[in-house]
């Protein structure tokens, strides 16, 4: 992942993210979603993906949905109601941080 | 190109070659591995099976699927440990509470009348302890047993079923079986010996006998794939 410390603690912000756009998707749908948004700046690691999903998913935040796609089973990982209130709230706490960092490292001098 | 089914077997293979033993975390990484190893078909047509695989496996890192697998150990621990907490404050509410401090209430009296025939108290816990040794031991077989019969390995199944964190507890009432020596102590120590040790036997009830007994239920609702696969 590049730069990985500045992005690994939104890591699950930006897996919530995604779920709440899409609805419902598969660990490799992920982590293609996201280089394809970020045009590959952003590499998310198998490493690291899975247990983020399984993480928000014990946590309540993640519901788990499993079909059989071409003779093979796919685990889908959805937002629960909770997940949901969660990830707008998490959001939120994102762009303030954004916003926190943006001034720091571009202070606008009022004087 | 997709991957054929024996392709598909091939994979699963591989992640029990490279120590992922439950089926639920190999299903999802198979899953993982055939989606990769299609896509870079798409890009490399001339790649073979075996080509892709080692390119997408090494994406992985040096520890291969040891983290993904480590961390969910980690996560089906805290579940299994916060169901086992959610079922004990079960016996602290109303109706089961009545119960509850009943037996303490028991357990108490016995402790202040026996206290000097010590003996008999000592057999009790030591009692207590061997009653979880064996429903441990018939646990695990029976988990080696099913195991051996459905040819998959479920971690929260084996989580349940015998690698459970409270094991650890059977210590509990062996140090008081060496500890009580008979001596007058006091009854505020005595109550406390008492709320700990039925304490004990509930926990030993809720995790021998309770959570195994709703399996099924625990596992359905952790692995939908369960009804499928099994």
């Amino acid at each position: 992942m590049k730069n990985s410390q500045l992005y690994k603690g939104s890591l699950n912000t930006i897996i919530m993210r995604l779920l709440e756009e899409k609805g419902r998707m598969y660990g490799y749908e992920i982590t293609q979603k996201v280089k394809e948004i970020t045009q590959g700046e952003l590499n998310i690691t198998e490493g690291a993906l899975y247990p983020a999903l399984h993480k928000l998913e014990a946590e309540g935040l993640l519901d788990v949905e499993v079909e059989k796609v071409d003779n093979r089973m796919r685990k889908y990982y959805k937002l629960t109601e909770k997940g949901t209130t969660e990830t707008v709230n998490r959001l939120a706490e994102l762009e303030e941080f954004i916003k926190n960092m943006q001034n720091i490292v571009n202070p606008k001098l009022s004087y | 190109m997709k991957l054929s089914e024996q392709q598909i077997e091939q994979l699963y293979t591989f992640t029990r070659q490279h120590y992922v033993e439950w089926y639920d975390l190999q299903t999802e990484l198979v899953d993982h591995l055939a989606n990769a190893i299609e896509a870079e078909w798409k890009q490399n047509p001339k790649l073979t099976f075996e080509e892709a695989l080692h390119l997408e496996f090494k994406k992985f890192g040096v520890f291969g699927f040891m983290d993904v697998v480590e961390k969910r150990e980690a996560v089906l621990n805290k579940k299994y440990s916060r169901l086992v907490l959610s079922e004990l404050k079960n016996f602290f509410s109303i109706p089961k509470i009545v119960l509850t401090f009943l037996a303490i209430g028991i357990v108490f009296y016995m402790l202040k009348s026996f206290q000097e025939s010590f003996l008999i108290l000592q057999i009790l816990f030591v009692l207590t302890a061997l009653a979880c040794l064996i429903g441990l031991w018939s646990l695990s077989r029976n988990i080696k047993r099913n195991n051996k019969q459905s040819g998959k390995k479920w971690l929260f199944k084996d989580i349940i079923f015998g690698y459970g964190s409270f094991t650890g507890f059977i210590n509990l009432p062996i140090q008081f079986s060496i500890h009580f020596e008979g001596i007058n102590y006091s009854e505020w120590f005595l109550l406390v010996c008492s709320f700990l040790l039925i304490v004990f036997i509930l926990l030993e009830y809720i995790v021998l006998v309770l959570i195994p007994s709703k399996a099924e239920e625990y596992l359905l609702a952790t692995y939908p794939e369960y009804e499928i696969a099994s």
